[in-house]
């Protein structure tokens, strides 16, 4: 191998350029991931997401393009290093816990089979039981996968791909697998692992919330294409082409906890549904104990970061301002765009973020919609899931 | 939820492989027995047996373990074509399979020829005995394997390398352990057909006692009567079964012990 060039502080960690075809399909795009940075591929079933992560782990070649990490050539012209040499880590939907081997010695597995691993079975085993215990299964050490549950699985899949110490770890739709119960646990120790280790990450996924706790970039991918990158706010919150809309298919409020709703950028309170508010109201109160743990905002206050997320089909749309007592959302705005919409008509509405409500044609013809109408708009509160960023 | 149709043909087919078993047993001269199978015409066939039938399972594992990974991890065109080559000897009469091995390693050989040359001389020797058994029993371990691998998958394959792990650990580590119970179920096909070799042996290896006369080739020597009797063509008959059954028992343990 030659000596890798000097890597200058603007060079990205790593930097890919591939270029496949496989009959009907086709890759063609570029994608940079800055160190300690996570992005999210976000796109439909068959947009390519998984074969991506394929072409960056080594496990496929590319028809052409080039692959570099930290200024070093993993594929290129005549060059292609194998997945077992680059130091990309892999986690997929299915956990692929080696099914004759214990919990512990998968991890042990990731610990000694690196060249520069220099554990021996003692050091090994202690530090695979660290790593169990950081993914909440402490003392499960000896349990074999087929005595594991899908989402405990995963946490052993999770701590043996750190484990390896990847200099880019990629996610190929890792909660995918999981039942609606299992998911946001596991999204939440994704995360705070990603933190944790300061692994740089690409996460590839069709669910928007994964973007939205895991990652801070996102690119979007459509028929092997990136047509839309940027910060995961700039990108879901407004989205520059109705594909990404449709994508997205959600209202999304990045914002901050306050109390037990999320404030958005322009002061809107969003109340959540009781399970996530309970969730957010014991972070809001952990934060006098452990600022450290928080993101510091421009103001100079510490701030829990977090997501309210609700479908536009939750969204009620009045003329008046609604007098209902049960607990919801409602503010008034400004009608900005009447659109064609997915399942009927998309109304966008003025605001920090801007917030679309789903709506059938019949009723805009009988409420009078028009550009700049001032309307009401109401959502239930257990229609608004709450995440924390 | 089995028809209860089946049971008829079910219960035919178990009577067919059994009962002629059952029939060798009241044919067997038990007071003679003892003598019978402690003689050298006995003894020393078995132990040839065991030790050539042995030899052969080792030489099938080191080559045919390779063979099959090559055919799983082949594009299906290639692939096939292997498998249908590696078939080949499962489906020929083992006779035309000694004549095959006469053809090439014999004295007038192709390659016979200038192992003669050489001073070597393979037919009629222990070692035509071992090349027969592992011709003969090697298609049954590569098939069984390769099956094995190709339900596996390359998946956990792939995931170790992602962990940094160099190919021949992931093949120790991970390949290996994860076909284990059809490698087992392959040795003890191919161990099982290396002992009952008869055909392709007899050809090519000959009959010589304590050379090449292995418990089949002794069965059929002594129940052609030549000087023996019949009895004794039973009694090592009986001989072979239990030592196989023993063989079969023992491995059967094991490999249910992997599998569960």
């Amino acid at each position: 191998m030659t000596p890798a060039p000097r890597k200058t502080a603007a060079s990205p960690l790593l930097e890919a350029r591939l270029a496949l075809t496989r009959g009907d399909f086709e890759i063609d795009l570029g994608l940079t991931l800055a160190a300690g940075d996570v992005l999210a591929l976000l796109g439909p079933n068959g947009s390519g997401k998984s074969t991506v992560l394929e072409l960056l782990a080594g496990l496929l070649a590319p028809d052409s393009g080039t692959v570099t990490l930290d200024g070093a050539g993993l594929t290129g012209p005549k060059r292609f290093i194998p997945p077992e040499k680059r130091g990309i880590g892999l986690l997929g939907q299915d956990p692929l816990l080696f099914p004759h081997l214990n919990a512990r010695a998968n991890v042990m597995f990731a610990l000694q089979v690196g060249e520069s691993s220099a554990l021996n079975r003692a050091q090994a085993r202690r530090v695979a039981d660290d790593w169990l215990d950081r993914v909440g299964l402490g003392g499960r050490g000896d349990s074999k996968p087929g005595e594991l549950s899908g989402g405990q699985k995963q946490r052993v899949a999770l701590a043996r791909a750190l484990a390896a110490g990847p200099r880019v770890l990629l996610l190929d739709e890792p909660l995918a697998a999981l039942d609606a119960e299992t998911a946001p646990h596991i999204r939440q120790l994704i995360r705070e692992q990603l933190a944790a280790t300061q692994t740089s990450a690409i996460v590839v996924t069709h669910d928007v919330v994964d973007a939205v706790v895991l990652a801070n970039r996102v690119a979007v991918l459509h028929q092997g294409r990136i047509i839309d990158q940027g910060t995961t706010t700039a990108v879901l919150q407004a989205p520059r082409n109705p594909f990404v809309a449709a994508l997205a298919g959600v209202n999304l409020v990045v914002g901050t906890v306050c109390g037990d709703a999320v404030e958005a950028p322009d002061g809107r309170i969003f109340r959540v549904r009781p399970a996530d508010a309970a969730v957010l109201a014991e972070h809001a109160g952990a934060l006098a104990q452990a600022p450290a743990a928080t993101t510091r905002q421009g103001s100079g206050t510490f701030t829990v970061a977090a997501a309210a997320v609700f479908r536009p089909s939750a969204v009620v749309v009045q003329t008046e301002q609604p007098r209902h007592a049960s607990p919801r959302n409602v503010w008034s705005a400004e009608v900005t765009a009447i659109e064609p919409g997915n399942g009927g008509v998309r109304v966008r509405t003025s605001g920090s973020p801007e917030i679309i409500a789903e709506l059938t044609p019949a009723s805009v013809a009988e409420l009078g919609l028009q550009l700049g109408s001032t309307v009401w708009l109401a959502v239930k509160a257990t229609e608004v899931t709450a995440h924390l960023r | 939820m089995i028809p209860r149709l089946l049971y008829i043909p079910a219960s035919i087919g178990l009577a067919l492989l059994i009962v002629p078993l059952a029939g060798l047993l009241l044919r067997v001269d038990w007071a003679g027995l003892p003598a019978l199978l402690l003689s050298k015409e006995a003894l020393e066939p078995l132990g040839l047996s065991l030790v050539t039938a042995f030899i052969s399972t080792i030489l099938c594992l080191l080559l045919g373990v390779p063979l099959a990974v090559v055919i799983a991890r082949s594009t299906p065109r290639v692939a096939g074509l292997l498998r249908a080559l590696v078939t080949v000897p499962l489906v020929l009469p083992p006779l035309v399979g000694g004549i095959a091995l006469l053809s090439l390693l014999g004295r007038t050989g192709v390659l016979g020829e200038y192992l003669e040359l050489v001073g070597l001389r393979v037919p009629f020797t222990t070692a035509a005995v071992v090349i027969a058994q592992t011709f003969v029993a090697m298609p049954f371990l590569v098939i069984a394997v390769e099956g094995a691998l190709r339900t596996m998958g390359t998946r956990y394959e792939r995931v170790a390398a992602t962990l940094g792990a160099h190919r021949s650990t992931v093949f120790a580590r991970i390949t290996l352990p994860l076909v284990l119970p059809g490698l087992l179920a392959g040795t003890v096909l191919s161990f099982a057909r290396a002992l009952g070799e008869f055909g392709a042996t007899a050809l090519f290896a000959g009959n010589q006692a304590g050379v090449t006369r292995t418990m089949p080739l002794a069965i059929y020597t002594a129940f052609n009567g030549s000087g023996v009797t019949t009895d004794q063509a039973v009694a090592l008959s009986l001989l072979l079964i239990a030592v196989a059954v023993i063989i079969l028992v023992l491995i059967g343990t094991r490999r249910a012990a992997v599998l569960s």
